[in-house]
């Protein structure tokens, strides 16, 4: 059941130019998780950033809980450069779905920039429980130095990296280079999981996706209440009826891709 | 020490206190389980229904501007159908008073929601979305007209008898006291106000607006302000009580809302981000009462 904790940094660290990792003690209380949820974080006790700023979880070990935090604006950059000590109030964990467990099938992670997050709890959680089979990663930044490939290393049996601008591994994005995987039948036929762009999303969805047994994605949205009430974070989804709105918050963040609605989805 | 008590009638109703979850911010109450102890709340006031479900606006809805928020929700919501056969007893259930929102859209979808309405169990009062910036038709256009208000308020009362009606006025007119009047006029029991203010912004890198619809509804304490404007003007106008809303964040934010001639207070965007604010001013109200009206204060009458 989802509550409000107050957190405490106990460790951050700088990754890249952009991204950090920030490590809270584990809130007394804080219940057990599943891959794909999320916390909100009220950033300071002010008005400004006014909403709480929303991260998946990272990791969650028995005494801490790992973010991992990109600078995009006011609020990623306080998280971020907060000191050790510095307290936070956690509403969480949030998310009415998460990613369904592969049952010791093969699996494909695909991320996108701090889609990196929720790809890397996943292989940790299964691995731990041991309902993992063989694990790939594909993922995908800008350059070379916004890779993150020292967080990722340990939890996957192969990295695939690609970079925009070709300075590291693949040149393109992380959907071209699961393409070519695809195509030279390294990769496909189990499990596929992703978090990233929607534009990446929808791109896996329209072809790579194809050669798996399933996809499922957590997306993102701006969003506000995070608990599914104000309905600001919606996506359609497609059922027998028709298309319905489901929230990111609430319904999500973990949807079956191939039941979005692409076409109607705009963010 | 001595708790006091906080019942505050409105209407034929008596709630138990006078801090209330806006519509909207609140949805359906119970996806705050968790977060909010819904049952200290004094009322919750649903997400405004409509006589149809409505799918809402397209494309992006939120955008965090300085100070506040702009949505463009679209009223998005279930139909009276599904809200009254399965949100509103599940809160009943629960323990949690329902203040049911209902849309003023064109004349007839309206007197279908109020005979949807009418003989609801656990439902004794309601507030008129007479105000919402974010639909097409309907809403805004009957809360600027204060004919077309004073009917849709009065249809109410003759439809729904017994029932406690609030009406909820928007702050995007010329004189929001002479519209709280005409509602009173047309037998309202109470005024909420505001609704939120119109707004826009501008994408920059895209080079074009942040909502599909342009122009949005602010919320926050950037309309705090406002609210209270409008709150002290309307309560010195009418003698029905008035609920007073617009960007509450704080304990002394409430008391100055009733210091302003509110009879009760709602809190919408600020439980986005601080879900345990409405129990912080009820706690504070137990412990201090309620704060007594300003009175006709000179300095403030001569304000402007
Ligand atoms: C379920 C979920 C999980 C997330 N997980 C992570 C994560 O693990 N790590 C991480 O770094 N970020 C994550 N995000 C995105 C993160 O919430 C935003 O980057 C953050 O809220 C931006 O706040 P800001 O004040 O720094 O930026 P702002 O100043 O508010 O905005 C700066 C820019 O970021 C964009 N932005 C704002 N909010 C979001 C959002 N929710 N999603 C995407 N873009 C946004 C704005 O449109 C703007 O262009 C997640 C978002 C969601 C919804
Ligand atoms: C996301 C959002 C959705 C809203 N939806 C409704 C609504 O359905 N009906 C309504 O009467 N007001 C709606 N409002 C307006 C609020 O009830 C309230 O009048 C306004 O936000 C000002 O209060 P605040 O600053 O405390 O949020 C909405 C506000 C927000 C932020
Ligand atoms: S953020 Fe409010 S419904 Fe998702």
């Amino acid at each position: 059941m989802k509550s409000l904790f107050t957190g405490r940094i106990i460790r951050t660290q700088r990754l890249s130019p952009s991204s950090h990792l920030v490590v809270f003690e584990r809130p007394r209380g804080f219940p057990e998780v599943a891959p794909g949820q999320f916390v909100a974080l009220r950033i300071t006790s002010t008005i400004t950033p006014l909403l709480r700023r929303p991260f998946s979880i990272m990791d969650l070990t028995g005494t801490e809980l790992h973010l991992l935090v990109k600078v995009v604006g006011k609020g990623s950059d306080i998280l971020a450069h907060s000191p050790c000590g510095a307290e936070m109030d956690i509403a969480g964990p949030l998310g009415g779905t998460a990613f369904p467990s592969p049952g010791k099938k093969d699996a494909v992670f695909v991320a996108g920039g701090t889609g990196l997050a929720p790809m890397i709890f996943a292989a940790r959680t299964w691995k731990r429980d041991r309902s993992l089979g063989r694990a790939a990663l594909v993922y995908g930044a800008g350059c070379e130095e916004e890779l993150l490939v020292s967080l990722c290393e340990e939890d996957f049996a192969a990295v695939h990296l690609a970079t925009i601008d070709g300075s590291c591994g693949f040149e393109g994005d992380a959907v071209a280079l699961l393409e070519k995987l695809v195509e030279e039948g390294k990769a496909g036929g189990g499990m596929l999981y992703s978090c990233g762009p929607a534009g990446m999303v929808r791109a896996m969805e329209r072809k790579a996706a194809a050669g798996f047994a399933r996809h499922l994605t957590s997306l993102e949205s701006v969003m506000a209440c995070g608990v599914g009430a104000c309905r600001g974070c919606t996506v359609p989804v497609k059922t027998d009826g028709g298309t319905v709105l489901r929230t990111i918050c609430g319904d999500g963040t973990v949807f079956d891709a191939s039941e979005i609605d692409w076409e109607r989805w705009e963010e | 020490m001595n708790r006091r008590s906080l019942e505050t009638e409105i209407g034929e109703v008596t709630l138990r206190n006078p801090v209330l979850l806006a519509s909207g911010p609140a949805g359906y109450g119970l996806e705050y389980e968790g977060l909010v102890d819904l049952e200290r709340i004094g009322g919750v006031v649903t997400k405004t229904i409509s006589f149809e479900s409505r799918e809402g606006n397209p494309g992006k809805r939120l955008h965090e501007t300085g100070g506040g928020l702009l949505n463009s929700i679209g009223l998005e919501n279930v139909g009276a159908e599904v809200f009254f056969s399965e949100k509103i007893p599940a809160l009943v259930d629960a323990g949690i008073k329902p203040v049911v929102s209902l849309a003023a859209e064109d004349w007839e979808n309206y007197r279908m929601l109020l005979d949807a309405t009418a003989g609801t169990d656990g439902v004794d009062i309601i507030e008129l979305n007479l105000s919402c910036p974010n639909v097409e038709r309907g809403g805004m256009a009957v809360g600027t007209n204060p004919e077309l208000l004073a009917k849709y308020v009065r249809h109410a009362k003759d439809t729904l008898p017994g029932m406690t009606v609030l009406a909820k006025l928007t702050p995007n007119v010329g004189d929001i006291a002479a519209l709280a009047l005409a509602a009173e006029e047309a037998g309202a029991d109470g005024i909420t106000a505001i609704n939120t203010v119109i707004g826009m912004d501008i994408d920059l890198a895209a080079g074009r607006p942040v909502f599909k619809r342009i122009r949005a509804g602010l919320s926050g304490p950037a309309i705090m302000p406002i609210a209270l404007d409008a709150v002290w003007r309307i309560s010195r106008t009418v003698d029905i009580p008035v609920v007073g809303v617009g960007g509450i964040t704080s304990v002394e934010d409430a008391m100055k809302f009733f210091m302003a001639g509110a009879a009760a207070i709602q809190v919408g965007t600020a439980v986005f981000y601080d879900p345990v604010l409405p129990e912080k001013i009820i706690e504070a109200l137990e412990e201090t009462g309620m704060p007594g009206p300003l009175g006709d204060c000179n300095r403030m009458k001569g304000a402007g």
